[in-house]
């Protein structure tokens, strides 16, 4: 059966489904649910968990499928989760990896813009919170901000050169 | 001088040019849109009875083109311009340039425009007319040494205000002197960059003030009234987030010496048209002068609602040179309106705007909700323009059901493909301070220090991994779900694999 470690905040669940045909059988951290879903277009669904009725649209937004970054959208929200395949999940937690360790290899440019100033050098530690890059974009000056600590590796940007969405700003070790 | 307005021409995009429409079509006018590149089929378009492409898509090459907007009006006929809020609407030039054109300009006079967009002038106007200030420099300025002298002598907190900015850009809070430098460097840089000037202002800082406005009517024979106060004290990088009305401080008392403040600024200035005075008030509800918007503000509709006056209308109605239909006397306040501005931005990464497209979007209704918007399903949110999506207006008889009916209209959204501020919005309405209407301009930094705006409920958690895990289930797996039939005790695996296993021995498919 397949079974599921999923990751919201910092807050995991395991989860195993069973499916029938009028209903999934879920079990979330020991605990038994049952989820009933209605697609409605591509993405968007109505699913009951426990008779608790959601309308929720799970979307990649851009990142790539593989590294199980999702957004669950719903009651007038945008919930960041990652799913993975339970065993792939436990491999990588024996390995010593980190979700964070996975996913952030580099900082890239959350929008397009033009790179007011970079405040980091390669060798340099930064801790969460530390000022990486500056970036105009709609007029403002955004600061973008290490999301963890970190060993700067490269930054392939300098001041006044314009970037793309999902360029990248800043490598790490 | 009186003149019927037969077409407006609305300089502007997104969800003020589709509440100018509106108002053209209550009144039987016909409206003329224009639109960049990027904006060729956006809702503003759809919605006028015309439409003229102005450029391409940075706004420096369109909507912000004397040439382009005066050249679109000619050529459709039109007797008006309306510039909406920001791009050409606060330009004096530009409202010249449209008498000398013999288009009404849907806005104050030029020389009123341009006197109270000096600050300094404004200042030197709200003194004359009895007003009170926040202490700071008479003069802009660009030196460092002189700049570093005056703010130790009025003390920190100093603000650092761009000289010809507005709407927060520009502008930044010095905490103390070690700071300061660099703070005026950055505020210069933004201010240069955005405006062409990079002299600046250096205020006093209050603490913890709020920000309450006054909305201005007056026509062009002089008559003057003001219709109540805005509270727009939650605001992130100077900009405001949510606006109610009434204030939940401000008294009957207040708001007559507030309201007769606003209009001796005006009459002071020559005001015309719909305008909006602005003031700090301070702890102990004493109110300093702050500048005058010579336009219509993104957060008029708060006092439309409880006013049930149609700003767009008057203003249209003062435009073609009509004493004002109303006195001061007919003005009455009636219930509380809340407004949340929805921004394509990521609250949790310091409101850094998120582009794309909208994917999914359906906006609230129901008792006590308006929503004024720029967008439809499908609509892409572009890199050049404000990232604003649309307004949630709610009405209550009281703060407590507004409050209410703001939290339900909330979650009542559905949007998707870009990050939105409506779970921002969810978690200030719950929040205990914002409950009890103790709130200041700095709120939203001493409350939400981190930008930790997240606080899901464990249901809410538990919920979206359940919805992550059945998705990713139902997409690798191809599996469909029918729902129908009758409940089975029979796990859907056993024939899912049974399937699986005869393929693999080269079974049926």
């Amino acid at each position: 059966m397949p079974r599921y470690t999923v990751t919201v905040d910092d807050r995991e669940y395991d989860i195993t489904l069973d499916y029938f045909s009028d209903r999934l059988d879920a079990v979330v951290n020991g605990e038994k649910r049952r989820v009933v879903v209605h697609k409605l277009q591509d993405t968007r669904s109505l699913i009951l968990i426990d008779n608790r009725a959601l309308e929720v649209d799970v979307r990649t937004n851009g990142v790539e499928t593989g590294s199980g970054e999702r957004i669950v959208f719903m009651r007038g929200r945008e919930i960041p989760v990652t799913v993975e395949d339970y065993s792939l999940a436990r491999m990588r937690k024996t390995a010593g990896m980190s979700l964070q360790a996975k996913a952030e290899k580099a900082f890239t440019a959350p929008m397009p813009g033009l790179v007011v100033e970079v405040r980091v050098e390669p060798g340099q530690t930064v801790r969460k919170g530390d000022p990486l890059v500056v970036i105009e974009a709609m007029k403002m000056e955004n600061v973008l901000k290490a999301k963890s600590a970190e060993t700067i590796k490269a930054v392939p940007v300098t001041g006044g050169q314009s970037v793309e969405k999902g360029d990248t700003l800043v490598e790490f070790e | 001088m009186s003149k019927q307005i037969k077409k407006i021409l609305i300089a502007n995009r997104g969800e003020i040019a589709v509440r100018v429409i509106r108002a053209c079509d209550d009144l039987g006018l016909t409206s003329v849109a224009v639109f960049s590149d990027c904006d060729r089929a956006a809702y503003h378009v759809r919605l006028a009875h015309e439409a003229v492409y102005v450029g391409p898509s940075p706004s420096s090459e369109s909507y912000l083109v004397h040439d382009n907007i005066i050249k679109a009006a000619k050529e459709t006929g039109a007797d008006a311009v309306h510039p909406g809020y920001g791009f050409l609407a606060e330009n004096a030039e530009f409202a010249q340039r449209c008498a000398d054109e013999g288009i009404i300009f849907i806005g104050p006079r030029p020389k009123t425009i341009r006197a109270l967009g000096d600050k300094l002038e404004a200042r030197e106007m709200a003194l004359k007319a009895g007003l009170p200030v926040v202490p700071g420099t008479d003069t802009p300025t660009d030196d460092v040494a002189t700049a570093k002298k005056f703010a130790s002598e009025i003390g920190y907190p100093v603000l650092v205000k761009a000289a010809a900015g507005g709407g927060g850009k520009g502008m930044r809070v010095v905490e103390s002197e070690d700071a300061f430098e660099e703070s005026l460097a950055t505020a210069s840089r933004e201010a240069q960059s955005a405006f062409g000037d990079g002299r600046v202002f250096l205020e006093k800082y209050l603490v913890q003030p709020r920000h309450i406005e006054i909305q201005i009517l007056c026509d062009e024979q002089g008559n003057c009234i003001y219709l109540g106060e805005r509270e727009c004290s939650i605001q992130r990088r100077h900009q405001k987030v949510i606006e109610e009305s009434p204030s939940p401080v401000v008294t009957e008392a207040l708001r007559r010496q507030m309201g007769e403040a606003a209009i001796g600024i005006a009459r002071e200035s020559g005001y015309v048209g719909a305008g909006t005075v602005e003031f700090l008030v301070d702890q102990d509800l004493s109110f300093y002068f702050l500048e005058v918007n010579t336009r219509l503000q993104v957060e008029h509709p708060v006092t439309e609602m409880v006013t049930g006056i149609d700003l767009v209308k008057e203003q249209i109605a003062v435009a073609e040179g009509r004493p004002l239909r109303l006195t001061q006397d007919d003005v009455h306040m009636n219930g509380h309106a809340i407004e949340c501005r929805i921004y394509a931005e990521d609250p949790e990464a310091g409101f850094m705007p998120s582009t794309g497209q909208l994917k999914n979007y359906r906006i609230p209704a129901g008792p006590g909700v308006r929503v004024d918007s720029g967008v439809v399903i499908f609509s892409e949110v572009p890199i050049y323009y404000d990232p604003m999506i649309d307004k949630l207006i709610v009405w209550g008889q009281d703060r407590s059901e507004a409050l209410a009916r703001a939290r339900r209209a909330l979650e009542e959204y559905r949007l998707s493909g870009v990050k939105s501020t409506i779970s921002f919005h969810r978690t200030v309405l719950q929040n205990e301070r914002f409950i009890r209407g103790d709130i200041s301009t700095r709120f939203l930094e001493e409350e939400y220090p981190d930008n930790n705006y997240g606080s899901y409920d464990d249901q809410l958690m538990e919920s979206a991994a359940i919805a992550a895990a059945v998705e990713k289930l139902l997409t690798e797996r191809k599996i469909s779900l029918v729902n129908s039939g009758p409940s089975s005790s029979r796990s859907g695996w056993v024939g899912y694999y049974r399937g699986k296993g005869l393929r693999r021995f080269g079974g049926s498919r």
